[in-house]
């Protein structure tokens, strides 16, 4: 059973919920990007290598730029899916975001995004696609887990913010209570790069 | 101030928040409404910038592009730089855009942040001080004094991080500086003025990027003014928010002396005062 | 109460007669006559010149006043001169007359500023009671806003006035000067279509042109715009009103230039006085100078009101343009509050600032 969640993501028409599922060890990722690469378009999702999302807030923030660019039809890719891949990004090189936040034959960890931007495509649809594809463990779509899975030092080379101090490990006593500093300071950098990409 | 005034009609997507953002000031170039983040849970500001119908629409567009993302691009610097302002959550430089071509304006979702600006806290300890002076004895006052010296101290270092971050806010006032309220408040003491809290500065509506020390000595100036104009009794303690600047900025020195010429030149003393 | 004001700080000299009814009814104005100097197309008026023609003039305006006015001499309370700012020389010569006159006929001097009677005539005959004022001439660009008994000085170019830089551009396209190089320019503008791109200088609530005439004659210079010889083509073209074909990609027209520069400038103007307004927390504008006549700043300004809940004040060219009759309300106002000039202190100023005066009239 997937950990889909269905997100309505504030300012966003409640006509475009969007689902999110985040997987571990995914075991066909190979096939996942063959699919997408042969533009099936029963496959159009947008697939994230996760060890690129450093946040929940930091993925949302994408999603919503595409989806905000999608509806004023000002999108730079094919679709709104994978313009999402492309909203990680804070340059405008769409085959250079493809290749660092899209799926690759190796992602073992992969962040599934899909908007409803058509009214077949509804939870149990979605659900069901992801049963029936994903080769994966799923695992719920918050910080503690991205924090296991984010690679902090190729995400801070790709928006170029190597000068930055690094997040503290993970620790057993912050129990939730997380004010890591430099994490957030990373993450509000990386809405901010996200946000002026373009400008 | 202006009753039967209608602010223009929020900018796609903000038709769609529920509740709807809620107007907060009207200033001559944005409006700025509370709403909330990308995550209900957590309240943002919202920067709009509405269409000038007086302008030729290419100008307009032009200019109001330029500005929001100048802004933007200000205050993403300063995040990375450790200084505290606001944080953007998303912008959007071309309005509405769509079917009709229509062009509403451009947006600039902000980080919220909570706590007084520091011209209410001045305000509030000036009068409690108006009130009480008489029945207060030396050592007291001297205890009065020392925290504001405190909090213009700290008001020093923020700029001090602003300006080293090649920075400048270009209408610095005590309405544009704010204290973060902390997590876990202190005792506000006899006068019931809480002063802690990260200072924050805030509306970079005028702020661009600066390497030179005539922009940020009148950056200082115009505070300084402001600080004379709206806060009598602080202003004698301006010297320790220019400790905090030269604590936190190694150009300070070169700055001030700018800051001296400046002072002399005093264009706009009459308007100010 | 009956003052002549006298004024000549520019190209223009004017005498006007105002009275102030004894019963406090609405002030009249008797008389309001002018005359200006024009420079040929391409130059601008140079002081030695126009002082010159304000000589040679002022005695017979004088005179022409008083008989419009059907008044004598023995009628008049006081004499209004314009003391600064603006040219030296031209003021010189306006003021020798006003001292003439003062000793001749035993008649107290009051001396203006220049500014503060654009500001009195507007409020006068507009009936605006307390609005941000933006004065733009030839020599002045102000935004303006009245304070416990100054007016205070919001915002201001940097640089050249506004009037000024028009002025300019219409000497590289040698749009004649007559009646006055703004006009000209804002019909030329009328047939202008396309926006070029000029910068746009604002800083808070001041700004800068100097800049933009450069980049406009640059771009006249590099479509090869400037000069009576395309001055002349544009006359011929607009004789047989031939229609220009529209094509994009074309070169800016003259009235491209003109249109552009108007809509950059004014832009600026408009959005300065916006930031004066939201500061002051006023609704009403007024525009005064001799570029307050132009129609497109008028419309800019009454849009930008208008979407502020509030409107704009504007007077036509009789009393936009520099004329003697401001100079007369403003120094009436003065002369009622024992606001007087002794002959020893009525130099004339090229700089004077409006926040230097002393508005006792006025105790809102």
């Amino acid at each position: 059973m997937a950990l889909l969640e269905t997100i309505d993501i504030p300012h966003l028409p409640s006509s475009l919920p969007v689902h999110v599922a985040l997987y571990r060890n995914v075991e066909n990722a190979d096939y996942l990007k063959q699919q997408l690469l042969a533009g099936n378009s029963e496959f159009e999702y947008a697939l994230i290598d996760a060890s690129m999302v450093l946040s929940r807030a930091h993925a949302i923030t994408a999603i919503f730029r595409a989806i905000n660019d999608y509806m004023n039809g000002r999108l730079k890719s094919r679709n709104v899916h994978s313009e999402i891949v492309f909203s990680f990004s804070s340059t405008n090189n769409i085959a250079d975001s493809f290749r660092k936040f899209g799926i690759a034959d190796s992602t073992e960890d992969l962040l599934v995004v899909k908007v409803s931007v058509a009214p077949e495509i509804t939870h149990d649809s979605v659900a069901a696609y992801l049963e029936a594809s994903i080769k994966g463990t799923p695992v719920p779509f918050d910080d503690e887990t991205l924090s296991q899975i984010s690679d902090v030092a190729k995400i801070k080379k790709f928006y170029k913010l190597g000068a930055l101090p690094d997040p503290k490990p993970i620790s057993a006593e912050a129990n939730g209570v997380y004010t890591d500093d430099a994490k957030r300071r990373l993450e509000l950098s990386l809405l901010g790069a996200i946000a002026l990409r373009g400008s | 101030m202006t009753d039967e005034y209608k602010p223009p009609p929020l900018p796609s997507p903000f038709t769609n928040t529920s509740p709807a953002p809620v107007l907060l000031t009207q200033g001559a170039e944005a409006h700025l409404y509370k709403t909330v983040s990308l995550d209900p849970s957590i309240p943002a500001a919202l920067k709009i910038r509405p269409s000038k119908p007086y302008r030729h629409p290419i100008l307009d567009r032009r200019l109001t592009r330029q500005r929001i993302v100048q802004e933007a691009r200000c205050l993403v610097k300063l995040v990375r730089e450790g200084v505290s302002v606001p944080a953007v959550l998303s912008l959007d430089w071309e309005g509405q855009g769509g079917e009709d071509g229509g062009w509403g304006g451009a947006w600039l979702l902000m980080e919220w942040i909570d706590g007084p600006v520091v011209r209410v806290v001045l305000e509030q300890w000036e009068a409690w001080l108006k009130k009480n002076s008489s029945s207060l004895d030396q050592a007291q006052l001297e205890q009065e004094e020392e925290r504001v010296r405190g909090l213009l101290r700290r008001m020093g270092h923020a700029l001090g991080g602003l300006h080293k971050a090649g920075v400048v806010h270009g209408d610095l006032t005590t309405s544009n500086l704010m204290l973060r309220l902390p997590a876990t408040s202190s005792d506000p003491g006899p006068t019931g003025v809480s002063m802690e809290g990260e200072v924050v500065l805030i509306d970079f509506g005028l702020a661009s990027q600066s390497a030179q020390d005539e922009d940020r000595a009148v950056d200082l100036y115009v505070l300084e003014r402001a600080i004379g104009s709206t806060h009598p009794r602080s202003e004698p303690l301006f010297e320790s928010l220019l400790q905090g600047y030269r604590e936190s900025y190694k150009g300070a020195t070169s700055t001030l002396k700018r800051l001296a010429d400046v002072r002399l030149r005093g264009r706009k003393r009459s308007m100010l005062g | 109460m009956i003052g002549i004001g006298m004024e000549g700080s520019a190209n223009k000299v004017g005498i006007g007669i105002m009275l102030h009814p004894e019963d406090g009814s609405e002030p009249k104005v008797l008389a309001n006559v002018r005359h200006t100097y024009n420079a040929p197309p391409g130059e601008g008026f140079l002081p030695k010149d126009t002082a010159r023609h304000h000589r040679a003039w002022v005695v017979k305006l004088v005179k022409d006043a008083l008989k419009e006015a059907k008044v004598t001499v023995d009628d008049v309370d006081c004499i209004c001169f314009t003391q600064g700012p603006g040219m030296g020389a031209p003021l010189q010569s306006v003021a020798i007359a006003a001292r003439m006159m003062s000793l001749l006929w035993g008649k107290k001097l009051v001396g203006v500023n220049h500014c503060v009677g654009h500001i009195e005539m507007g409020r006068l005959i507009t009936g605006a009671s307390n609005p941000v004022v933006l004065y733009v001439s030839g020599g002045n660009t102000q935004v303006i806003a009245y304070s416990s008994q100054r007016y205070r000085i919001f915002g201001e170019t940097l640089d050249i006035a506004v009037g000024n830089c028009l002025d300019r551009f219409a000497r590289t396209l040698h749009i004649p000067n007559d009646p006055f190089p703004g006009y000209n320019i804002e019909q030329l503008a009328k047939q202008g279509k396309r926006l070029v791109d000029l910068p746009y200088v604002v800083k808070g609530m001041d700004c800068s042109f100097s800049g933009i005439l450069a980049a406009s004659d640059g771009l006249a210079a590099t479509y090869g715009l400037g000069g009576s010889e395309q001055a002349k083509l544009d006359a011929e073209k607009s004789a047989l009103n031939t229609e220009e074909s529209q094509d994009l990609d074309a070169k800016p027209t003259r009235a491209d230039l003109c249109f552009s520069l108007q809509e950059t400038v004014f832009s600026m103007l408009v959005e300065i006085t916006e930031r004066a307004m939201a500061h002051v927390g006023s609704k009403e504008v007024l525009i005064v100078g001799g570029v307050g006549c132009n129609e497109r700043l008028q419309e800019m300004m009454g849009i930008m009101a208008r979407d502020r809940g509030g409107s704009v004040f504007a007077t036509d060219e009789r009393f936009c343009i520099d004329n003697g009759i401001m100079i007369a309300q403003a120094g009436m106002l003065a002369h009622k509050m024992g606001l007087n000039t002794p002959l020893k202190d009525t130099i004339c100023t090229q700089r004077f600032r409006t926040d230097e005066v002393w508005v006792k009239w006025r105790d809102d």
